[in-house]
C-alpha cells in the first residue's frame, strides 16, 4: 500500500466509540457497513479511529470486524469523553490522513463529536442516516435519512468536501459477523494537549437509574395512547417480563409522564430493531414507525379497525387490548390451553 | 394601576366583530388592545363561507389594497332540494355578481381572521394572542373599569370594554347581560370540511369559467335527513366547504352523530360526484347562536358593549354572520370614539351604540325574522316534506309520457296531499310568510 | 450578563403532509411553530437574566415569517430579536448555518461580551442537532449537549456546573464561561409569560439582518454556495406490507390470541416459554 501513489487511496473511517474500555456495539455495526461501501468503491480500504485511555486492546476487535488499521491516540486527558479533545484528536488524525468517508455513530457521544469535527474541517455531516451506498455514477457516499418527522427520506450527497461524513443511529444497521482472527495496523498519533488547555472538567457521574437497553432488545412490548394511563404499563411490563423482553412506548405516553423517556421508540426516542415488537393502543403514526420499522415481526394490538399501525405490522389483533394483552400473557406462560 | 396597562379601549375575542370594534377605535385614536384567547386570531374559527363585501368595506374601505384572502367571488348561488335519492336546483348566475368588487367571496375564516387582525394591528391596535379573560373588571358602582386574562400580571384596565367573545358567552353572562346559558333550542351546531381539490377540476364541475368564478350553495331536505337545518357546498379557490348545520337540539333528540350526518350528506348521490377524488385536510365544528332578536342579551351597560355571535347576532334565515358581526363591531368602536370624546361612558351614552344598530340591516334582519326559529321549531317536517315533494313531482313531470297533462297535473298535486293535509299545508304557509315578515 | 440564545422556526411535523406523488412537502396550511426545544433554552436564558440581571438577545436565521418566532420569544421575555435573512441564505446545510450564526454572534461580542450561549438540542423537521455543536467550534467555546440542567452559575468567576443527560445518566461537568449548551427540555419548564411581556411584544419589531448589512457575510460561506451537502433526492419511506389482520369479536379472544402467537412461533422470531403457542 503505497501512500505516495497518484492517487491516493480512498479510507473509509469508523469511529470506535467506547466508554471506561467498552466499546459501543454501533462501532461494529458501522464497520460491517464499511465493508459493503468499500465492495463497491474501487482500491478503498476499511480503517478505524479509536480515542481514550488504555484502551489499546480494543483495536483487536476492531480488526475482526474488518478495519485493516487502527488510528489510536492514547492519552490520560481521554480517560473519559470531552468534546474538546476528542475533536480536536480527531480534527488533527482527518487533516492528517485525508479519509475519503468517515462513518459515527449517532449516539448522544457520537452526535456531539461528529458536529464538531465537520465544522473544523468544513465538511458536509448526515446525520441520522438509515442507509449507506456509493452512487454508482459519481462514485461518492450517498446518505439517505428521514427527515420532517420521518413523513420524507432524503439521500443526502457530499460531492466537493472531504471526508463525506455521516452519522447512524444504533441498531440501524445489522451486526456483522466478527472474523475469528484477523490481524491489522496499530497506528498511534500524540493528542499534544494539556488538562489547562480543556476548558472542562467532569465533576461526577451520576448513574442513570435503571439501565434499560431498548435499542438492543429482542424483545419489546410498546404501548401508545391507548394503554390510557400510567397503570397499563404494569400489564405491559408482565408480557415483556413473560417473554424476556423490555417496555416501550410511543411519544405522547412519554409526554403524558407514564413512563420514562428512555423507553421512547421512534423519531425523537430510539431506533429498535428487536425481533418482536408488539404495539398495544399505538396508533402508528410515521414519528414512532420510523423507530422500529426495522422489527422481524410486529404485532399489534388496536381497538380502531382503522388504525394505520396494521398496515405495516405482521399480525394483527383488532380489540381491546385489557383483554387481549391478559390473554397473551396467559398463553404465552402456558397456563391455560388457548381454550 | 400602573399606566403601561391602561388603555383607551379593550377588545374581548379576534373574531370579526372584535377586530372590526378594535380596528375602529384605533382608527378614531383610541389606544386599543385586542385580546385573542387562540394562538391567532380566528385560531378558533372553522368556517369556509359567504363574505359580503358591504359590511367589510363599511370597516376598511380601502380593503381591495390590503389584499384580503379571498377564496372565489360568488358568481352563482342558490339551492339545492334533496330527496333520499334524487335533487331539485335552483341556480342563479349573472353577469351582475362579476362587478368588482363582487359583494361576496367565498373565504375561510382561517385565514381571513388573521388578515383581518393584521389590518387592525396596523391601524396601531395591540394585538394579545393565546390569552383568555377570565373576567371582567367593576368598580364598586358595577362599572366595568378593564378585565382579567389567564396570564401572570394578567389585569389591564380601560373605561370601555367591548365583548365580542363569540357564541360560548361567559362573559356576557358574568356580566349579567343574559340570563344564562343558550339552551340547545336556540344554538346550532354546524360540522364542516375543508376538501382540497386541483381548481381546474372545481371550475369543470361547477361549470365555472375560471378562478373569478364561484359557487355558494344550501342544500335542503335530506342533506339534513329532512330535520331542521341546512347544509352548505362552497368552491374556495383549491377546495370545497362543505358541511351540515342544525339546531343542537335536533342532534340530541335523534340521537345523531355530527359527523354521521355530515358523512351521509357527502356520500348522497347528487352530492357525491362533486367531491370524488377530493382530499379531507380539515374537519372541525362551531356552534352558532340561533338566538332571535328576542332573545338578544343587553348590549350595552356602563363601560361595557357587546358584539357579534356573543350578543346573538346572526340572521338565520339567511346564515349570515360575519357581516352582522363586522358592522355590530364598527358601531360598537364608533360609540367608543363618541364615548371618549364626551368623556362619559354611562348606560345612558352606551345605549347608542343599539340605537344606531337598530338603524342598520342587522337588528332591522334579526327583527324580521325574529320568529323564524320558532317557525323550524313548530313545522320540523317543513324541509323534508317539501323537499322530498318537489323531487317526487319533478319526477311525474319529466317521465309521464303518454299521459294526459291533465291527470299528471293531478297526480302531482295528489303527491303533496298525501304527505300534507290541505290544512296543514296552509298553516305552514302561514307560519312561513309570517315568520318571514317579522 | 448577555445570554444568546439562537432559535428556528419550523413546520409542526405532527402537522406534515407529504404529496405522495411528488414527495414534497405540502407547505401549505401547515402550521409553524418554535422548535420544541428552543423555547425551553429561551426559557432559561429568562430565567438567568432574572437571576443575574443582564440582556437577553434571540437570533434566528430564517425567512422574514420567522420574525413571528421572535416575538414570541420577547412574549416570553426575551430583550431583543434579530432576525437574519436573506435569499443568499437559502437551502443552508448546517455548516453554513452554522457560520451565519456564529458570525452573528461575533458581531454582537463586538459590542460587547457573550457569556452564555443557548441552543434546543436539536431542531424537529432536520433533527440533525448540528448546528449548536458546530457555532460551539466555529466560536472556540466549550460545547455542552444535552444540557438538562445548570447546577450553578457564576458570571463572576466566569464558571458554571452544567448538568449533561448522557448514555450512562447524568454527567456533571464544570465549564468555563462563555459556553455553548444545546439544551433538552428538562432544562427549564416554560412558564407562561405574564401579560406586561405579551403587551410589550405586541408592538415589538425585531431586527432584520441581511448579507450586507448591519454586519457583511462572507457570501462564499452561505447558502447554497456555503453548503457541502446537498440533497440527490427525496422520496416517502417504502411501507411494510400488512399481515393477518384478526378481529377479537369475531374470532373469539383466546383464538385471535393463539392465532398471533402462532405465526410468531412460526417465523421463528423468538422462543416462547410454551413453544406451542398456547394451543393445546
Amino acid at each position: 500500500m503505497s501512500e505516495q501513489a497518484e492517487k491516493p487511496t480512498p479510507r473509509i473511517w469508523v469511529f470506535i466509540e467506547q466508554e471506561e474500555g467498552q466499546p459501543h456495539p454501533v462501532s461494529w455495526e458501522l464497520l460491517g457497513a464499511a465493508g459493503r461501501l468499500a465492495a463497491e468503491l474501487p482500491g478503498s480500504v476499511v480503517e478505524a479511529v479509536l480515542l481514550g485511555h488504555d484502551v489499546a486492546e480494543i483495536a483487536a476487535e476492531a480488526y475482526r470486524y474488518g478495519a485493516s488499521r487502527v488510528y489510536l491516540i492514547d492519552d490520560p486527558l481521554l480517560e473519559t469523553y470531552r468534546n474538546m479533545p476528542y475533536g480536536v484528536g480527531v480534527s488533527k488524525l482527518v487533516t492528517k490522513y485525508q479519509p475519503e468517508i468517515f462513518l459515527i455513530g449517532a449516539t448522544t457521544l457520537g452526535r456531539d463529536l461528529a458536529s464538531t469535527i465537520a465544522t473544523r474541517v468544513k465538511t458536509g455531516l448526515t446525520a441520522d442516516c438509515t442507509e449507506l451506498a456509493i452512487d454508482p455514477k459519481q462514485m461518492i457516499l450517498a446518505a439517505t435519512r428521514p427527515t420532517f418527522g420521518g413523513n420524507l427520506m432524503a439521500t443526502i450527497l457530499c460531492r466537493k468536501h472531504r471526508p463525506q461524513m455521516a452519522t447512524v443511529r444504533p441498531r440501524v444497521l445489522t451486526m456483522p459477523e466478527p472474523l475469528p482472527a484477523a490481524e491489522g495496523e496499530l497506528l498511534r498519533e500524540p493528542l499534544d494537549l494539556s488538562e489547562s488547555d480543556i476548558p472542562v472538567r467532569r465533576l461526577r457521574l451520576i448513574p442513570g437509574e435503571e439501565q434499560i437497553n431498548i435499542e438492543y432488545a429482542d424483545v419489546i412490548v410498546a404501548g401508545g395512547r391507548g394503554v390510557g394511563g400510567p397503570k397499563g404499563f404494569t400489564l405491559l411490563e408482565e408480557l415483556a417480563e413473560s417473554l424476556g423482553g423490555v417496555v416501550g412506548a410511543s411519544r405522547p405516553v412519554i409526554d403524558a409522564g407514564w413512563i420514562g423517556h428512555e423507553h421512547q421508540v421512534g423519531q425523537t426516542g430510539k431506533t429498535v430493531r428487536p425481533k418482536l415488537y408488539i404495539a398495544a393502543g399505538i396508533s402508528g403514526a410515521v414519528q414512532h414507525t420510523v423507530g422500529m420499522s426495522g422489527a422481524n415481526f410486529i404485532l399489534a394490538i388496536n381497538s380502531d379497525p382503522n388504525a394505520p399501525i396494521f398496515q405495516m405490522a405482521n399480525a394483527s389483533i383488532v380489540g381491546d387490548l385489557y383483554e387481549v394483552i391478559p390473554e397473551l400473557i396467559r398463553q404465552v406462560k402456558g397456563a391455560g390451553n388457548g381454550q | 394601576m400602573a399606566s403601561k396597562y391602561t388603555f383607551d379601549a379593550i377588545v374581548v375575542g379576534g373574531g370579526p366583530s372584535g377586530t372590526a370594534a378594535a380596528l375602529t377605535m384605533a382608527r378614531g385614536g383610541l389606544k386599543t388592545v385586542l385580546i385573542e384567547r387562540g394562538r391567532f386570531a380566528g385560531a378558533k374559527n372553522f368556517f369556509g363561507g359567504v363574505m359580503y363585501t358591504h359590511a367589510l368595506a363599511d370597516v376598511l374601505p380601502e380593503y381591495l389594497e390590503r389584499k384580503p384572502p379571498f377564496e372565489r367571488p360568488v358568481t352563482e348561488q342558490g339551492y339545492w332540494m334533496l330527496s333520499p335519492d334524487s335533487v331539485v336546483r335552483i341556480m342563479h348566475k349573472s353577469e351582475h355578481y362579476k362587478q368588482e368588487p363582487a359583494e361576496a367571496h367565498t373565504v375561510l375564516r382561517a385565514q381571513f381572521d388573521p388578515w383581518f387582525a393584521e389590518q387592525a394591528a396596523a391601524a396601531g391596535a395591540l394585538l394579545i394572542t393565546k390569552t383568555t379573560v377570565t373576567h371582567i373588571l367593576q368598580d364598586a358602582k358595577g362599572r366595568v373599569i378593564g378585565v382579567r386574562t389567564d396570564r401572570p400580571d394578567g389585569e389591564v384596565y380601560a373605561p370601555i370594554v367591548v365583548i365580542a367573545e363569540g357564541v360560548n358567552n361567559l362573559l356576557t353572562q358574568k356580566l349579567g347581560l343574559i340570563k344564562n346559558d343558550l339552551p340547545p333550542r336556540f344554538v346550532a351546531l354546524a360540522v364542516k370540511e375543508y376538501i382540497s381539490l386541483p381548481p381546474k377540476e372545481i371550475q369543470a364541475r361547477f361549470g365555472l369559467s375560471g378562478a373569478n368564478e364561484g359557487a355558494a350553495i344550501d342544500v335542503f331536505g335530506d342533506a339534513t335527513m329532512g330535520l331542521p337545518g341546512t347544509a352548505f357546498l362552497y368552491t374556495d379557490r383549491a377546495g370545497l366547504s362543505i358541511g351540515v348545520g342544525m339546531l343542537l337540539e335536533e342532534f340530541v333528540s335523534h340521537k345523531l352523530r355530527p359527523y354521521e350526518v355530515l358523512a351521509r350528506f357527502k356520500n348522497h348521490p347528487a352530492i357525491q360526484p362533486y367531491l370524488d377524488g377530493g382530499k379531507p385536510l380539515e374537519y372541525g365544528a362551531h356552534l352558532i347562536p340561533e338566538t332571535g332578536y328576542d332573545r338578544m342579551p343587553k348590549l350595552s351597560a356602563p363601560g361595557v358593549m357587546v358584539v357579534g355571535d356573543a350578543a346573538g347576532m346572526v340572521d338565520a334565515m339567511h346564515r349570515e354572520g360575519t357581516n352582522l358581526a363586522m358592522t355590530a363591531g364598527k358601531m360598537a368602536g364608533s360609540t367608543a370614539i363618541a364615548a371618549h370624546q364626551a368623556n362619559d361612558f354611562s348606560a345612558g351614552f352606551l345605549r347608542q351604540y343599539r340605537k344606531n344598530l337598530e338603524a342598520t340591516f342587522v337588528l332591522k334582519d334579526m327583527k324580521q325574522y325574529r320568529r323564524m326559529t320558532d317557525f323550524l321549531d313548530s313545522t320540523p317536517h317543513f324541509m323534508g316534506t317539501y323537499a322530498n315533494f318537489l323531487n317526487d313531482a319533478a319526477l311525474r313531470y319529466f317521465t309521464a309520457h303518454g299521459m294526459p297533462k291533465r291527470d299528471m297535473e293531478k297526480q302531482i298535486v295528489g303527491l303533496l296531499q298525501e304527505r300534507r293535509s290541505f290544512f296543514g299545508m296552509a298553516s305552514d304557509m302561514l307560519k312561513l310568510l309570517r315568520a318571514m315578515r317579522g | 450578563m448577555h445570554s444568546v440564545v439562537a432559535i428556528k422556526q419550523v413546520p409542526d411535523t405532527s402537522n406534515v403532509r407529504i404529496n405522495p406523488e411528488t414527495g414534497t412537502l405540502i407547505r401549505e396550511g401547515v402550521p409553524t411553530i418554535i422548535n420544541p426545544y428552543d423555547i425551553h433554552a429561551v426559557e432559561m436564558a429568562v430565567r438567568i437574566k432574572e437571576q443575574f440581571g443582564g440582556t437577553v438577545t434571540v437570533i434566528t436565521m430564517g425567512p422574514p415569517k420567522a420574525m413571528e418566532a421572535l416575538i414570541e420569544c420577547v412574549e416570553q421575555g426575551a430583550d431583543r430579536g434579530i432576525l437574519i435573512s436573506d435569499r443568499r441564505f437559502g437551502a443552508a446545510d448546517t455548516l453554513a448555518t452554522s457560520y451565519v450564526l456564529a458570525h452573528t454572534v461575533e458581531a454582537l461580542q463586538e459590542a460587547g461580551p457573550v457569556d452564555l450561549l443557548l441552543f434546543g438540542k436539536q431542531a424537529i423537521d432536520g433533527d440533525t442537532g448540528q448546528v449548536g455543536p458546530g457555532v460551539a467550534a466555529r466560536l472556540h467555546v466549550p460545547l455542552l449537549s444535552n444540557a438538562v440542567a445548570i447546577e450553578s452559575f457564576d458570571p463572576v468567576a466566569r464558571k458554571a456546573v452544567i448538568h449533561r443527560k448522557i448514555e450512562q445518566g447524568i454527567e456533571v461537568i464544570e465549564t468555563s464561561l462563555p459556553a455553548l449548551l444545546t439544551v433538552e427540555k428538562e432544562i427549564a419548564a416554560v412558564k407562561r409569560a405574564p401579560l406586561p411581556n405579551l403587551i410589550n411584544a405586541a408592538s415589538y419589531k425585531p431586527e432584520l439582518w441581511t448579507a450586507d448589512a448591519p454586519v457583511p457575510f462572507d457570501i462564499e460561506q452561505v447558502g447554497i454556495k456555503g453548503s457541502p451537502t446537498i440533497v440527490g433526492k427525496a422520496f416517502t419511506p417504502p411501507a411494510r406490507e400488512a399481515g393477518a389482520i384478526m378481529s377479537v369479536a369475531e374470532k373469539g379472544l383466546s383464538e385471535a390470541v393463539a392465532d398471533a402467537l402462532a405465526m410468531i412461533v412460526q417465523a421463528s422470531v423468538v422462543t416462547l416459554p410454551n413453544q406451542n403457542g398456547g394451543r393445546p
